[in-house]
């Protein structure tokens, strides 16, 4: 999901490329898997380098017992959410591979905890953004969009950020049981199968543009 | 300190030196940056000045399109002055800003042209305003001045106030999300409600509005007002929308404060004649010197200023006595000298004996000639720092332990006992034998070592992905880090124990090795052998020669350099140095630092002298490859890159 993605902005501005995988997975019920991977191993060197560091820019940089406590925090609280089991995170601190999967019983569950998730590890007062919904199930049709809160992380971005995040790219995977029918976002790609549904862009073209990655999938009847 | 920096180039824009500027530096000034030929800088056109990013703060509000086609010249400023920048802080407040000749003061306004005037309490004085900065005119002087009371101060009024006012606690709110999620702390409904977030704008009366505003009695006034009103009947402000919330009230003690130190200030410099030349003799024989610059630190009121230091105070007044006893003439002073192609940068640091004594011993050391065997000639930065732990600590025992010795406090006591038990039991001879204090670094340029990178690659098929392991290219710096001991047997046996519980820590032939030891990339080596613990990831050093470079050595010219340069000894060329950084390592904003340095390559060297009982001197020297005329736009470059490295 992309909040995860908005929620570690400032971690990856310091690194040079970054890669994120978002991948959800549906069944014909609703109910589904979600995995999210993010994966910082092409700037390992300078990781260390910062992590060895008080404060990069006048930011002050966490030690790794403070990152791992973070996400665990994470794992605990999207655990305790309505809907939500079987929640698992992987965090690989040689490659700096960070990995978050959970099953949820409907898209709505998975986002009123990410909602959720985010209003409380927010400092900003100012949760409009939360009234969006950003991803619907209805019959044959998934909507899939991205959070207006990028907008405003978008218009406080430095060139030199820019630059950085030109490197990185982000996978959105959407995976049904059923037949792909159609989909109304022009980059994206439809898998071998029929069953899936790609769109990959590089993380600054998205967020200079976050409806890069909306998309209305249509899936037919056939299994 | 980036405020100092911000008003020295603020001050470049505007100052000189008159006979009488230096009269104008307040007491408080800790800092002072005083520069006798301001000349060099006076063809400067405004337009480059303000692209400076030290004049970000301060561009907006005095040069506002005002400064279009002109240069220095054009400001009003009288070159054949001084230009004082200063800074302080003390206990109570922050005051910054610069002393400057005027020449035509009508030029002057047309660069500080958001300055209003206000009538001055002062006779002769004029004062002029804007924002938080004031302009006052003395004669043929300028003297920007800005003064912040301190955060802890504020505070402090501001809660006794609101509390007072039968308030609760203010950050409520902020509390209850940061806890109750947790479930661990509850909040007690019984409380008074969080004040309602509602935002509306208070008229703070403006200085021009009334003459008075100087008046510390009416200061005082406002306070009691603001209390006196309210304890009546304890009303809570968050019920009573009329009342300040507590971040309007904390704004107006701030501004009540800052009027009632400006006017101390003031009153000072302009009515008593009080200023920091007549407080501090030193200061005084420094700004007479000749050079094109001087500089001033007295770090004693730094002592002061410590946080730390004001609850020990507190808590331990006459040990804090005699410590700060200890401190007394801890100031640094500096010539700014500026030659045909040269800048150099003059520092004593003086201190009293007791202290002295202390530095006496520390730099007593012998150089080690060895550590030069591991700097290559081609290296285009080093250091070598040569002390004599050993001596510095019995001197520092024998000068310390009588101080705390006279109090009387258990805890003190308790801490000296330790102390005395500690030095009795350890092996000393050990320890120092070990580390002795002289140590010594090089940068050596950079290498391209293939790293390990994790890719996904997706199926086609299923759109399914897989990890696979990758290598790519990348630059790491390389250097030598190493200290002089007189026991490699104790490293020695540190290191054979490690071997034994992880498997990344191996010997080969006579050089540790620490598999993926620096940046979890490269191998990190340890040489221990001859007198010497050298850690390195050049590759070069370890597998041909672990004594050392050899014929690739540094040359004899810059042994005897650094053999020469004192207890501190450093040396960086830029011009290499910056070449060879890997651009990686940095961001954007410190390789525009980077760049920048690249255009005004040249040579630094820092050396120091023998340290006597109360004073110790130090010399930077930046030799460039420039013309004498260019040295303004070097000083500001310069300038500029540690305004942006601070920030």
């Amino acid at each position: 999901m992309k909040w995860l993605f908005f929620c570690i902005l400032p971690l990856f501005l310091f690194g040079s490329c970054i890669e994120i995988i978002d991948d959800l997975r549906i069944n014909s019920d609703g109910s589904g898997t979600f995995r999210y991977t993010v994966n910082l191993s092409a700037s390992k060197i300078r990781i260390n380098s910062i992590l060895a560091l008080d404060s990069v820019d006048g930011r002050r940089v966490p030690d790794l017992e403070e990152i791992r406590a973070k996400i665990n925090s994470i794992e605990q609280k999207l655990a305790s959410k309505p809907g939500i089991s079987n929640v698992k995170t992987g965090q690989d601190y040689n490659d700096y591979i960070f990995r978050l999967e959970c099953d949820f019983k409907s898209v709505a569950d998975l986002q009123n905890a990410v909602k959720e998730i985010i209003a409380e590890e927010s400092k900003d007062t100012r949760m409009e953004y939360l009234d969006q919904d950003w991803i619907s199930l209805s019959g044959n049709k998934l909507v899939r969009s991205i959070p207006e809160y990028s907008i405003d992380r978008k218009n406080n971005l430095k060139q030199e950020d820019v630059d950085l995040l030109k490197k990185g790219s982000y996978v959105c995977i959407t995976r049904f049981d059923k037949i792909v029918d159609r989909t109304e976002n022009e980059q994206a790609n439809i898998s071998a199968n029929k069953m899936n549904v790609m769109v990959k862009t590089n993380i600054f073209a998205l967020i200079e543009n976050p409806s890069l990655l909306e998309n209305t999938i249509y899936l037919s009847n056939s299994k | 300190m980036k405020q100092f920096i911000t008003f020295l180039f603020l001050g470049l824009a505007a100052g000189s030196l008159a006979q009488t500027s230096e009269d104008y530096i307040p007491r408080d000034a800790v800092t002072v940056f005083s520069i006798n030929n301001f000349t060099l800088l006076q063809k400067i056109p405004m337009d480059e000045l303000v692209k400076y990013e030290f004049m970000e703060e301060v561009q907006q509000e005095l040069f506002d399109g005002s400064t279009s086609g002109k240069t220095l010249k054009d400001s009003g400023i009288d070159f054949d002055q001084k230009l004082n920048i200063y800074y302080g802080k003390g206990k109570d407040f922050e005051v910054s800003g610069f002393s400057f000749g005027i020449t035509d003061k009508n030029l002057l306004f047309t660069v500080f042209d958001d300055f209003d005037r206000v009538e001055s309490p002062y006779p002769g004085v004029e004062f002029y305003s804007s924002y938080f900065n004031h302009l006052v005119i003395a004669g043929n002087v300028g003297i920007l001045l800005r003064v912040d009371p301190n955060y802890e101060l504020v505070e402090e009024i501001t809660d006794s106030i609101w509390y007072a006012r039968g308030n609760g606690y203010p950050w409520m709110k902020y509390y209850q999300d940061e806890y109750n999620y947790e479930g661990e702390y509850e909040y007690d409904e019984s409380a008074p409600p969080p004040p309602e977030e509602e935002i509306y704008y208070e008229e703070v009366p403006e200085p021009q509005s009334s003459g008075t505003v100087f008046d510390e009695e009416n200061v005082d006034a406002i306070l009691e007002d603001d209390v006196e009103e309210d304890t009546l009947d304890f009303p809570v402000a968050e019920s009573d929308p009329g009342q300040k919330n507590y971040s309007e009230l904390s704004d107006s003690v701030s501004y009540s404060l800052q009027q009632k130190f400006l006017d101390r200030i003031c009153t000072e410099l302009f009515m008593e004649g009080i200023n920091l030349k007549k407080a501090d003799t030193r200061f005084a024989r420094q700004l007479g010197h000749d050079s094109e610059g001087i500089f001033y630190m007295d770090n004693s009121r730094n002592f002061q200023k410590e946080q730390g230091f004001w609850y020990f105070q507190t808590m331990f007044p006459s040990l804090y006595g005699r410590i700060e006893e200890l401190y007394t003439g801890n100031v640094i002073l500096g010539d700014l000298k500026i030659n045909e192609s040269s800048i150099d940068l003059l520092f004593e640091a003086n201190y009293g004996e007791a202290l002295g004594s202390i530095y006496k011993k520390l730099t007593d050391s012998k150089f080690d000639k060895k550590i030069l065997n591991y700097i290559p000639e081609n290296s285009p930065a080093y250091f070598s720092y040569n002390v004599n732990l050993r001596e510095a600590y019995e001197q520092a025992f024998d000068v310390i332990m009588p101080i705390l010795k006279e109090e009387q406090n258990p805890r003190v006591a308790s801490s000296v006992l330790t102390i005395e038990l500690i030095d009795e039991f350890l092996n000393k001879d050990a320890i120092f034998d070990t580390y002795k204090g002289s140590m010594f670094g090089s940068f050596n340029g950079v290498k391209k070592v293939m790293v390990e990178r994790i890719r996904y690659s997706y199926d086609e098929e299923t759109f399914e992905y897989t990890e696979e392991t990758v290598t790519a290219e990348e630059e790491i710096p390389v250097f030598t880090f190493g200290f002089s001991t007189g026991r490699n047997d104790i490293p020695e046996k540190v290191l054979n124990y490690l071997q034994k519980v992880t498997r990344k820590i191996s010997k080969e032939g006579d050089v540790w090795k620490i598999d993926k030891g620096f940046l979890d990339a490269v191998p990190l080596y340890i040489i221990n052998r001859d007198g010497l613990f050298v850690l390195t990831n050049d590759e070069d050093l370890v597998h041909r020669n672990t004594s050392g470079y050899g014929s690739q050595k540094i040359s004899k010219k810059k042994f005897r350099k650094a053999r020469k340069g004192g207890f501190v000894y450093a040396y960086v060329d830029w011009g290499s140095a910056i070449e060879r950084l890997p651009k990686e390592v940095f961001n954007q904003k410190q390789q525009a630092v980077v760049e920048q340095l690249k255009e005004d390559a040249g040579t630094m060297e820092l050396t120091s002298s023998k340290t006597t009982g109360t004073q110790t001197k130090f010399a930077l020297t930046y030799q460039f490859d420039g013309e004498y005329e260019n040295t303004g736009k070097y000083i500001l470059d310069l300038v500029n890159s540690l305004y942006i490295l601070s920030k």
